[in-house]
């Protein structure tokens, strides 16, 4: 399937090294992903409510612009821009009221936005396009066979928390991921890259998402139960997928250091940045400098067990 | 709550809530008040009202008790509840309707300057787009 | 055979005011005594009363009347009546039609001329329509005095009993190699506290020493054809490799069988061999090789059970047997099964070994299970200081498992923790529930019961169950305290939703009954006649039908054995006459009837090249009758003559009508009504 890979707003700026490890792996399995052409923010957030329905446009408008551009698919790493444009595009296949909403409007705009330049008329969008997340793609377009083979430094040793979050999974009718209560795709992609995935209960908590800006004390506490159960598990590391995931399990953590006695850091990384890793790139093409808790002693264990020079 | 629940007369009621039913798009009185989405709720310890609470409420149509309770503003939006209830109510969708009532009644309650500076360096973007969008304006 | 009725009577029905308040029916009397066409025109408050039966009576002996038309009510309540009013006076009884004009008329109308219209149109259809009716005789066919039941858990035991002691053999099918079904399996029973096994085996035991009872057991049925009062069932049995009447129950076989499967009976509990007695008070009490797990017969890989026994009763050449039964009534007591936990994602899809459900517990709490009533963990032996039981596990939760409540699990639930904490000295159990469900005589006392002994209920559902340190941490709500509550436990039950026995269609199909969406077998009438399957000799009782506990269940077995023994009781069954019929010089063999017949009725006979009625099974519905090309087959009391003798009175033969609506005095002749817009004006005028 010919798809265009959608990075999003917050891979191109807070989360630099998932889209930079994401694109490097891609390279390292010989492959290519070409950014959508033009592609403008995705929204994050699904409406919820009968009457946001605005909030559709941004990501009708793009998955529109990747037809156009002859995708029959979209690719992203992000859950929220995963989660808000395969859901939007659910909207726009089954729900005719917001379909003739949004593509009225869209149509309308095209036309009289920069109205001196000719272009095209709106061709109407109703759900061509597929939308999937990376572990999907790397599941079924390379194949976890051919990634397992392309393994050059099998992480043997390293002991990992699978953290997939809650954008990834739910609301499950809509994203058919994976089955919410007991998800698979991450802990497969995880053994399949030679790691050794723990049974992992808090893998589907929510990490506090954005209210660790609004309600930081509320999420500071849900970020550290989902730590310490992987912590007291024994794990290594924590894996994420999500920039949100990320920020609120890393950079929290001297604060929890702070409130919680019997609290201990554990590093936390991005798939991305352990397939890279697994398939043979530097550290330093990592970007782990700017992990609060510093990642590199973890990796370095597995440098040295497997005895591959970077 | 520890007062009586004063149940407001019936065409009150019942216009308040089908405005929350219709606003969320949500089977409000098909809810049994079963709990399921309470425990399951990563937030519920720190709401004021819990999430079935926020539905019974919504059923007896006390839109000013819910519009000026914390609780609809702890709710990160992972569906959680959602995806378990039996009558496949979205509470999440419930607390959104809520918010959007409370934005034309109760003064903003967030916005830019309620971001920390440290949060405006490094906080993603996504962050803040959908601080926005759930809790802002 | 059609002979035109010459003397009609009309008699009109006022039915107190119910008819006579909205249609003129004296008006109608005189119109049609005018018209002098009818031998006998009456009308009457009452018709269906003493009085009025005997009005009806009187005119028929004395006018020598060979065909009748009421003008009453629905033919649903008195039909009946006044078809034995003719038949008493001497007629036939299906020369007798009703004109319903209350239900289709006055109930449905306001009192205007038009009301009064419509009820003679009405009339004068009935009149067209008994004109050409035909003097049919009821349809006997014999009855077979034996009966089949089907399913031999307590439902199906019970219903052959009571039926033996009537006096009439019975034939007990059951699929699994001993009878008891699922209550066999319990512990102690609500709200007695019974010995559920104490209570049982005695009916299985009766059953199985009943001389008017053939049990086959580890068979199906497999086959059924026919009708009420004469069905022909095949039942295959399946080989057990062991001769029933040579076991002797030692056991020397299951000692030497290398083959170690889990137990269905035990729940996975424990283990049982290759060959086996699923449980040691199994009725027949002999062994069964499941040929399924056996290391092989052809070729031979062990053989050692064989060798091993002394009374020489296992041979391995026994072949599937088809054995034919002739019955009158069929009984189906299929029972349930539980709904599988791996459907349960939250509560870990049955892969945390320390989560069970209702069953297994009563095999673990069972005096005479696999750990003697001691109540200990399946992962490591240990006994669990706190229980959490969840009730409606995949019950009441119609978006995502059943719909429906499943009765049974607030009664045992309770009980169930009862049981455990009198077993276990300073256990503690807690019950999460929504509502509790006490709905029988001594069950709300018995559930008071289970608080007054210590048990914890905590009202809300459980959102996530997973396994931490040895622990499985319940992740629930209390929703009366307010807020989510976590409970460690060391071992879950989860009250899992009741559905019907696994393969409950494939037998309702052979049957040709009814199920519900849900699966289980429609009942007639939910309320009046619920132990009667739709299709007429097919009788139906315990949890095939729906939901119950074990009172219930006995009752309604029993029920459905009364109904057996009134079927059976007669020498033939009478049936209405009123079935398709074919005139077979025009049937041009297109075979059309024996696809859309509904009750497998439409026979095909090659030689003839035609397809005949099977009167016995046909319930005239009509569908044959109306899709037939060559118009062949028809419908005695409907006949297309009799149809088109109706339309063309409402069409054409009411003068009154448009007398009293148009005001043009002279009756129309048909080939005088021209389709314009004029034409239209009776049937707005009659809305």
């Amino acid at each position: 399937m010919k798809v265009g890979y959608y990075p999003g707003c917050t891979l191109k700026g807070k989360a630099k090294s998932l889209d930079d490890t994401t694109m490097l792996a891609v390279r390292l399995l010989g492959n290519e992903l070409v950014e959508i052409p033009d592609w403008t923010c995705c929204g994050a957030t699904t409406p919820l409510t009968e009457t946001k329905i605005a909030n559709l446009i941004a990501q009708t408008r793009l998955l529109a612009k990747t037809r156009d551009a002859g995708y029959e698919g979209l690719v992203t790493t992000c859950p929220f821009c995963f989660s808000t444009l395969k859901r939007a595009n659910k909207s726009l296949r089954d729900d005719s009221l917001k379909r003739r909403r949004m593509n009225t409007y869209l149509a309308e705009d095209q036309r009289l936005r920069d109205y001196e330049i000719p272009k095209p008329a709106w061709e109407e969008y109703s759900g061509q396009v597929k939308v999937l997340h990376m572990l999907e793609w790397l599941r079924d377009e390379i194949g976890f066979e051919y990634i397992s083979r392309a393994v050059r430094r099998p992480l043997s040793d390293l002991r990992v928390a699978p953290f997939y979050g809650c954008q990834l999974l739910r609301p499950s009718e809509d994203l058919a991921l994976c089955d919410p209560e007991n998800p698979v795709i991450l802990e497969d992609f995880l053994r399949v890259i030679g790691a050794d995935t723990l049974d992992f209960p808090a893998r589907i908590d929510c990490c506090g998402s954005y209210l660790s800006i609004a309600k930081p004390s509320a999420a500071l506490r849900a970020s550290f139960r989902i730590l310490d159960a992987a912590r007291r598990l024994g794990a290594d590391a924590i894996i994420v997928t999500c920039p949100l995931c990320f920020y609120n399990l890393d950079s929290a953590q001297p604060r929890m250091l702070a409130e919680f006695a019997d609290f201990r850091t554990i590093p936390v990384l991005y798939f991305t940045q352990l397939l890279a890793f697994a398939l043979g790139s530097p550290m330093e093409l990592l970007g782990l400098d700017s992990h609060t808790v510093d990642p590199k002693p973890v990796l370095m264990k597995i440098k040295r067990t497997a005895g591959v020079e970077p | 709550m520890n007062r009586t629940i004063v149940i407001p007369e019936v065409d009150i009621r019942r216009k308040s809530a089908a405005r929350i039913a219709e606003l969320s798009g949500q089977n409000i009185a098909g809810c049994i008040q079963c709990g399921k989405c309470t425990a399951g709720c990563m937030f519920a310890y720190e709401m004021d009202l819990d999430p079935h609470q926020v539905v019974r409420l919504s059923q007896l149509g006390m839109v000013d008790e819910l519009v000026n309770s914390e609780a609809i503003w702890y709710c990160a939006t992972c569906f959680t509840c959602g995806n378990r209830c039996p009558v496949k109510i979205d509470i999440a969708a419930v607390s959104e309707a809520l918010r959007l009532i409370a934005y034309r009644t109760c003064p903003e309650k967030f916005g830019p300057d309620h971001v920390s500076d440290y949060d405006a360096q490094n906080a993603p973007q996504q962050a803040l787009v959908s601080l926005y969008r759930k809790l802002g304006i | 055979m059609s002979q035109p009725a010459q003397r009609i009577g009309l008699f009109i029905c006022h039915c107190g005011r119910n008819i006579a308040d909205t249609v003129d029916v004296e008006d109608l009397a005189r119109v049609f005594r005018e018209e002098g066409e009818l031998t006998v025109v009456e009308h009457y408050t009452y018709l269906c009363s003493d009085p009025g039966q005997n009005l009806i009576l009187n005119a028929i002996k004395s006018k020598r009347l060979d065909g009748v038309v009421i003008a009453s009510c629905s033919p649903i309540l008195h039909e009946e009546t006044f078809r034995a009013v003719a038949e008493a006076g001497g007629m036939n009884k299906y020369k007798v039609d009703i004109a319903n004009i209350r239900e289709q008329c006055s109930w449905v109308h306001d009192r205007t001329p038009e009301t009064t219209n419509k009820a003679e149109s009405i009339i004068r259809a009935s009149i067209a329509k008994v004109r050409h009716s035909q003097q049919l005789q009821p349809i006997k066919s014999p009855v077979v005095k034996r009966a089949l039941v089907i399913g031999a858990g307590v439902a199906g035991i019970q219903a052959a009993l009571d039926i033996a002691t009537a006096g009439i053999e019975v034939v007990l099918v059951e699929k699994n190699p001993s009878i008891g079904g699922h209550m066999a399996q319990l512990s102690e029973t609500f709200p007695t506290f019974d010995c559920s096994q104490c209570i049982l085996t005695p009916k299985m035991v009766e059953a199985s020493r009943n001389p008017l009872i053939s049990l086959y057991t580890y068979s199906e049925v497999e086959q059924v054809s026919g009708s009420m009062g004469d069905f022909h069932v095949k039942i295959r049995e399946k080989p057990r490799y062991v001769y029933t009447d040579k076991c002797t129950s030692c056991g020397d076989c299951t000692r030497v069988c290398p083959v170690v499967v889990p137990s269905e009976f035990d729940m996975g509990l424990q283990s049982r061999k290759a060959i086996y007695i699923p449980f040691p008070q199994a009725v027949p009490a002999v062994y069964t090789l499941d040929v399924d797990n056996c290391l092989g017969l052809f070729p031979l890989a062990c053989g050692k059970c064989r060798d091993a026994c002394g009374a020489k009763a296992i041979n391995y050449d026994m072949k599937p047997k088809i054995f034919e039964e002739h019955v009158g009534a069929i009984v189906v007591a299929t029972g349930f099964d539980l709904y599988p936990m791996n459907n349960l994602g939250e509560y870990g899809y049955d892969k945390i070994a320390d989560v069970i459900d209702g069953l297994y517990f009563e095999r673990l709490v069972s005096a005479s299970g696999p750990t003697l009533g001691v109540v200990r963990r399946p992962s490591d032996g240990k006994i669990p200081k706190e229980i959490v039981f969840i009730q409606c596990a995949g019950s009441r939760e119609p978006e995502r498992h059943k719909g429906y409540c499943s009765k049974i699990c607030c009664m045992y639930t309770a009980k169930q923790a009862m049981l455990y904490q009198r077993r276990v000295p300073g256990g503690q159990s807690y019950i999460f529930y929504i509502d509790v469900r006490a709905g029988g005589r001594d069950y709300e006392e018995f559930y008071r019961r289970a608080l007054d002994e210590g048990v914890i209920y905590i009202r809300g559902k459980v959102s996530k169950v997973y396994q931490e340190d040895g622990k499985i941490v319940v992740r629930g709500a209390d929703t009366l305290a307010g807020g989510p509550v976590e409970v460690k436990a060391d071992m879950v039950v989860l009250a899992t939703a009741m559905e019907p026995s696994r393969g409950i269609k494939d037998t309702a199909h052979k049957l040709g009954i009814q199920c519900t969406a849900d699966g289980w077998v429609r009942e007639i009438h939910p309320k009046l006649r619920p132990v009667e399957a739709v299709t007429p000799g097919i009788y139906l009782a315990g949890t095939a039908q729906g939901p119950k506990d074990i009172p219930e269940t006995v009752a309604q077995a029993s029920g459905a054995a009364s109904k057996v023994i009134g079927l059976l009781s007669r020498s033939e069954i009478t049936k209405d006459p009123l079935v398709a019929v074919v005139e077979e010089e025009h049937c041009v063999g297109c075979k059309m009837c024996l696809m859309q017949c509904p009750f497998s009725a439409r026979e095909w006979v090659e030689d003839r090249h035609v397809a005949v009625v099977n009167a016995v099974l046909c319930e005239g519905c009509g569908v044959c009758a109306a899709g037939c090309p060559s118009g062949a087959t028809t419908q005695a009391g409907f006949t297309n003559q009799q149809i088109y003798a109706q339309l063309a009175a409402l069409l054409y033969e009411s003068p009154g009508m448009i007398h009293r609506t148009l005001g043009i005095n002279d009756p129309i002749r048909p080939d005088e009504i021209a389709v314009n817009e004029t034409d239209t004006e009776p049937v707005k005028a009659l809305k």
